[in-house]
């Protein structure tokens, strides 16, 4: 069948159903389900932002666990693409900062412009942690 | 594999991205950390992670060119006493460290003799191993560069 013949979705009029038993409800919710999913499968529903904060971060550990390098950790695409989503991902990275301190320091600051690390805390991650913690507090953040 | 292995990876996945690893050439010496890099372990230190990158993002001994160059960190390392030598051959009264360069002749990974002869790493996040010189040579860290040593603390 080519691309042109396949059929539209079906645009039932629901409200002209009646509804007059719980045995047509019954019958009826899963074919609405399932016209729901025909219309809008996962494959093509936008993800949320903590989807897709999660699903960049995961990939972004795994690429960079072996690497020392700080550059290559920030330049990495998918750390652009957290810094790419703006100030929606800084609720993310403070709560994943709390979880577990991480190299998520350089997003924050290209996103806020802010930068709380104390000079003599330089790459003491726990502390640049706390410091950035800090700071989201004081913005009054919740995360 | 290695004691205190912690949740990061076992051998045989070493092995599988570090061809040049084999059961019987390396062991892990750590849990996994995120405190310190390998540049810091070799270094001596596991508290901060070192890198040339401007701001306070990472610590670089100041003085030395904020810049990814293998003569940049040669010069991180003379900072605490390191001199270029010309062989990683065990040295009584030494301490040597080697330094790891990419195709590019980019800095990607140091390694710190032991006592032993052999060397000991950080791998990024992961965990310390003991291993032999070029069991971390390939497509992750690239090539030993230059070895640096200096004389040890009795």
């Amino acid at each position: 069948m080519s691309a042109a013949t396949v059929p539209a979705p079906m645009a039932l009029d629901y409200a002209s159903i009646s509804r007059a038993s719980s045995e047509h409800d019954v019958l009826m919710d899963p074919w609405i389900e399932a016209e729901e999913h025909y219309r809008y499968p996962v494959t093509r529903r936008p993800l949320s932002d903590a989807e897709k904060f999660y699903s960049l971060a995961e990939a972004w550990r795994l690429d960079v666990r072996f690497t020392s390098s700080l550059t290559q950790m920030i330049l990495h695409p998918t750390y652009q693409r957290i810094i790419g989503m703006g100030v929606a991902a800084v609720p993310f990275l403070l709560r994943e900062l709390e979880r577990k301190p991480d190299h998520w320091f350089w997003a924050l600051h290209a996103i806020t412009g802010a930068d709380p690390v104390k000079p003599e805390d330089r790459g003491k991650l726990r502390k640049m942690a706390e410091a950035w913690l800090t700071w989201g507090k004081e913005q009054g953040l919740a995360w | 594999m290695g004691q205190g292995a912690g949740a990061g990876l076992v051998s045989n996945e070493l092995e599988s991205i570090f061809p040049h690893l084999t059961p019987f050439n390396h062991s892990i010496t750590s849990p996994v950390s995120p405190d310190y890099n390998c540049i810091a372990w070799a270094a001596g230190e596991t508290d901060r992670w070192w890198w040339p990158l401007a701001g306070s993002f990472a610590y670089w001994p100041s003085n030395v060119p904020v810049q990814e160059t293998l003569d940049a960190f040669i010069k991180a390392f003379g900072s605490i006493g390191f001199t270029p030598c010309g062989n990683a051959v065990i040295e009584q009264g030494h301490e040597k460290v080697a330094l790891y360069v990419d195709e590019n002749g980019k800095p990607t990974h140091a390694a710190r003799q032991r006592p032993n002869g052999r060397w000991t790493s950080k791998l990024g996040q992961g965990q310390d191993i003991e291993h032999e010189l070029d069991g971390l040579t390939g497509a992750v860290y690239g090539v030993v560069a230059q070895v640096l040593k200096r004389p040890i603390d009795e």
